[in-house]
This record gives C-alpha cells, structure tokens and sequence, in this order.
C-alpha cells in the first residue's frame, strides 16, 4: 500500500472509531425520551452550570493567559523556560490529580484563611469555576502564544516608532491581527472546561442542583445505572463539544480581511 | 546633528563596541555592509527597540537614548515594510498623526503634498492585501514621513525588489529627499544603491564602523583592506613604502618588484618608510600600450609588461585578466569596448601595461606584508 494511502486510511480509522463510538449510544436511546431527559430540571441545571462555569472559567484564563502569553512569545525574562514548563503542568497532570491538589491546598493554612476571609471553593460553584481554570489556563496561555507568534513583532516595531505606546501598539495592532487565533483558542478553551470533570468532582463534589454539572451528572447518571440518561447527557455535551470545534474552524478558514 | 556615542552591545557571540556614528541632518546617510555586520542592531538601537549595554543617542542636543521608541520622533521601514494588514491605506497613513495626537489640519497640506509625490491618492480605500509591490513601497515611505519624522531610518526595504521595481523606488527616494529634506539613515548592502542614494557613507563590517565619508571618498579611496574586499576590489596588491621616499608632495612605494612613485595625497594616512601597504590600482585606470604609438609623459613611469590571461566580454564592457612578466599575480583591466575593439588583443598575446600615479590608492596594511 502506498504512503500516502496508508495515512488516508489510518485518518479514516480514526473518523469510524469516533462515530461508531456515538452511533452506539443511540442504541440505547428510547422512543420521546431525549425530551423528556433534556427538559428535566436537573438536566437544565446542568447544562446552565457547565456553560456559566465554563464561561467565567474560559474568561480569567483569556484575562491572565493573554499577558502571560505576550510575554512569553515576545519578551525575555528569567526563568521563562520555567515558566513556561509550567504551564504545560495542567496538560500532562491528571485532572483528578489536579483537583486533589486544589483540594489540600483549601487545606493547608493558608488555603484555609483564603476560603474564610474570602471565596468559598470546597464544594461550591467557585470551586468548579476555579477547577476549569486550573485546567484550562495554561492550554489557553500555549495557544494564545501560538496565534501571538504568527503575527511579526516587527508591526509593533513599526507601531511604536509611530507614536504608539507598547499598549496603544498592542491593542491597535497585533490584537486586531491575532484575533482570529485568539478567539480560536477561547473557544477550544471554552469546551475543553464544558467537559471538564475530574478537577471538578475533586475539588467541588458531585452534589445535585448545586454543583452538578453536565459531565457529573453523567457520572451519576452511570452510577444509578440509568444509561439512557446519560447517554442523552453525553449526546448534548458531544452536540456542544463538536459545534465549538466547527466554530474554531470557521473562525480559522474564513478569507482574512488581511 | 544626529549621533550615536560609544554603543556596545553584544548579541550571542556579535559584539559591536564603542561604535560612534555621526549622521549628516538633511541627507541620505547610508549604513552599508555585508549581511551580519550588525546594521540591523544598530538600527533598532537607535530606534529603541533593541536594549544595549552602553553609549549615547544624541538627536538635536538632546540624548535620547533612554526614552521609549514612541518619543524618539523616529519613523522605521523594516525590509517586510510591515504595512498594518487590517488598515485601509489611508488608515495606514494616518496611524503615526493619530497615535502622536497631532491636529489633522495642521498637516493637511503636507500630506496632500506627500500623497501626490507618492501617487497613491487612488489607493486611500483599499488594504495593502490588494497592492501591488511597488503601491506597498509607496505607501510604506507614505506612512513612515506622514509624521514627519526627525531621522527616518531605513532598513534595507528594496533588498527583495526586482530591479525595474528597485530602480523605481530609488528614484522616488532621491525625489522624495530632494522634496522634503528629511534627515534618514538607509541601511543596505548593496553598494549601487549606497551609491546612488547616499551623500554619507557609513561602512560597517563585523560590528566595527571601518570607514564615513562623503560618497566618492568612501568608493574610491577605500581606507581599510576590509572596506575595499566588501567593495570587491579586486586588483589589491602587497607593497612597502621605501625607506628614503616621504616627500611631500610623492611617497614612493615598492610594487611588483620595482618602484612606484604616486602623489601623498593618495595614501589613506600618513605612512611611515618601511612600513607594508596594500596597493589598490583601479580597473578602469590601467592603459594597455599601443606599440609604436608614442605615450604621454604621465604614463611612461610605470610600464609593466606581461601577458593576456584571459579576455572577459561583460556587456557593456570587456575585462582582460593581465599577468606581469615574473609575478604570481593577475590585474584585472577593464577597458570600453569601443577601445577594447581598437586594440584588438587577444587571450595569450604579450603586451605592456602603463599607469599613472593617480591611478593607485595606498591602503596601510594591518596584517604584515602580503594581503
């Protein structure tokens, strides 16, 4: 077999490998069930506590990433390999291992003043949003960095020696030109911390109504046995997870203005 | 008066230490040498955007070294051009008035006069995207004068441009300059550009400034050998000043085996008697002797007889590789073609070589005797 068919079948493995994975829980599916399982309360609160965590999540990761991924993609500082080692921690770590960290550290005294004199984490919605965070962070920062690095810092050069301060060079010229990898890493962002679980249950719990979300009412979906519930759980979360993917997509193919 | 004071700065293993640069105000200054002399550092240092270790960017009096690219009142035109894809032309023009809070009004007639010098008033709505190579120049220089800039700074922006294009824009320079009389230093290394655009040359080499000057000084009498090998001058020969020759008005100085004698004006410092040089004999220079015909006085001193190596049709003009009776060496000669077709010499055919004394340029040599 040639080379280049080999690679084309092995992508078209991969393809039927996922979509059988999906067309077998509609096995499971029962007649005017998904309705009836997507329009029950706990459901509904699931799915609004995954989107708003994820949201705020997807947002202070966007609002520490993005310097942190200007300074790592244009500036030299000491201890930048460090640092940026670092940030690939979330990435190779467990997510429960992540989660169990979060958790001692609530537990550690200086955790605990922090928990008593301001958020509350442990076991509540903070706790998610910080979960997602933790996760997700450093994978924002490493994709910012990327669309930061196709844009030549040489526009900025030319900005400054114009009149613009390093802000004014920033905002009115590499923001606007990275943008649309930005926003493609937001979004890649966004559904990872959608399906984001295993820092979550850690550090927030699996408690219904409060900090249930999509991927923990799956679990607990499994853990009382009713597939045909989880499985329309996971159809929905596999339905959002693959609609911010074909957005990335149409963020990234459509012809620039540039 | 723009100067640069005593930089050093050291970039992995390229150190460029105490360089002094002075810029002439008003003129194209040129900063030429070859790639990885270091031209670029001292651009960005210059325009803030590089940190160095030492030294002093001195613009009006003023040292400016400490403020922040935004204050220094320079304008910068990297080789990319870097023209701002997501702004219209105008936009683009615009940015440098905009950024520095300058009074559109103030500058109206400045910029209708830049934009029809550039003839680019019919490209204001569209993006860079859609130019054509030489609209993006135009629209580059556009942008970086717009504010009228105090030093423009140029770095190598026609390096990637086809010769009719290049050529263009050199034009364009040079009327621009003319127009409006700003002060730049254009880095390059190319020496028909350096030539044609710059009134001061400015060569670098290894991080080391090694030669400023007005333009046909710096091109005819190189100062350094390195200067005149980055110049590719080929007819470089080793020679000694002979010990009993400083007159004023002469020095005499050994060459292939013999003597000498050219006006001390055309030595680049004052040499010592025994002291190694580098003769340089221009090309254009060397007369191939007509026998039988008689020659003028000037000639008849230095009269070197040989054999034609090879004969070299270069277009516009012929190269003949000349090799001295005796000597290991070959100069090269380059004669029009309508005296090379008077001649009527051939490869192999022994003849004899005059120059004048003028015609040489004695270089000190920093390596002992030979090149």
């Amino acid at each position: 077999m040639s080379f280049s068919k080999t690679a084309v079948y092995a992508a078209f493995l991969l393809f039927l490998f996922y979509v059988v994975l999906i067309f077998s829980l509609l096995t499971f599916l029962e007649g005017g069930s998904f309705l009836t399982v997507l329009l029950a309360p706990n459901t509904l609160f699931s799915i609004r506590l995954s989107l708003t965590a994820a949201t705020i999540a997807t947002l202070l990761a966007v609002a520490v990433g993005l310097p942190a991924a200007y300074a790592l993609s244009r500036l030299n500082f000491p201890a930048k390999k460090l640092v940026d080692t670092f940030l690939e921690l979330p990435m190779i770590m467990s997510p429960i291992a992540l989660g169990a960290a979060l958790l001692i550290f609530f537990n550690t005294p200086f955790g605990a003043i922090l928990q008593e004199k301001g958020i509350f984490f442990v076991f509540e919605f903070p706790g998610i949003v910080l979960a997602q965070f933790a996760t997700i962070a450093g994978l924002a920062t490493r994709l910012m960095k990327t669309a930061l690095d196709e844009i030549s810092p040489r526009y900025e050069g030319v900005a400054r020696s114009l009149g613009s301060n390093a802000w004014g060079a920033f905002w009115k010229v590499t923001f606007p030109l990275a943008i649309r990898g930005l926003v493609s890493a937001m979004i890649l962002c966004w559904a990872k911390a959608v399906g984001e679980f295993g820092a979550t249950v850690t550090l927030a719990g699996t408690m219904a109504f409060k900090t249930e979300t999509m991927p923990i009412a799956i679990f607990m979906s499994l853990a009382s046995a009713d597939i045909p519930q989880a499985v329309i759980l996971i159809l929905i979360l596999a339905g959002i997870g693959l609609s911010a993917l074909y957005a990335v997509r149409f963020v990234g193919r459509r012809s620039p203005v540039l | 008066m723009i100067e640069v004071r005593g930089l050093s700065l050291t970039l992995g293993n390229f150190r460029i230490e105490t360089l002094d640069l002075t810029l002439q105000e008003g003129v194209f200054n040129i900063l030429l040498g070859p790639t990885g002399s270091g031209k670029t550092l001292i651009l960005e240092s210059i325009i803030g955007l590089r940190k160095f270790q030492s030294g002093k960017i001195i613009v009006a009096g003023k040292e400016i070294q400490n403020l922040p690219p935004e204050k220094r009142g320079i304008s910068y035109l990297p080789q990319d051009l870097a023209l701002f894809p997501h702004l219209t032309v105008k936009e683009n023009l615009l940015y440098g008035l905009q950024a520095q809070g300058k009074n559109m009004e103030d500058h109206e007639d400045y910029l209708g006069h830049l934009i029809a010098t550039l003839k680019i008033g019919h490209l204001l709505t569209r993006y860079p995207q859609g130019l054509s190579g030489g609209e993006k120049q135009r629209v580059a220089l556009g942008r970086a004068l717009a504010p009228s800039p105090r030093l423009f700074l140029l770095d190598e922006p026609l390096a990637a441009l086809d010769p009719g294009l290049k050529s263009e824009i050199q034009q364009l320079l040079v009327t621009l300059q003319q127009s409006l009389q700003f002060t730049a230093l254009h880095v390059t290394h190319d020496l028909e550009e350096a030539y044609l655009l710059g009134e001061r040359i400015n060569v670098l080499i290894e991080g080391r400034l090694e030669q400023q000057g007005r333009r046909e000084e710096v091109f005819l009498r190189p100062q350094t050998v390195k200067v005149a090998r980055f110049f590719g001058l080929r007819n470089l020969f080793p020679g000694k000043v002979f010990p009993e020759a400083r007159e004023e008005k002469w020095v005499s100085v050994s060459f292939w085996g013999g003597k000498i004698n050219l006006p001390a004006d055309h030595v680049s410092k004052r040499l010592t008697a025994g002291e190694d040089v580098v003769i340089y004999l221009r090309p254009e220079e060397v007369m191939i002797v007509r026998e039988g015909k008689p020659l003028k006085e000037s000639l008849r001193q230095n009269i070197f007889p040989g054999e034609v190596i090879r004969i070299l049709d270069r277009g516009t003009h012929h190269w003949v590789l000349f090799r001295p009776s005796g000597r290991d060496v070959l100069l090269e000669i380059h004669l029009p073609n309508y005296v090379f077709r008077n001649l009527s010499i051939r490869e192999g055919q022994e003849i004899r070589v005059a120059m004048r004394g003028e015609s040489f340029w004695v270089i000190p040599s920093l390596y002992g005797p030979g090149l």
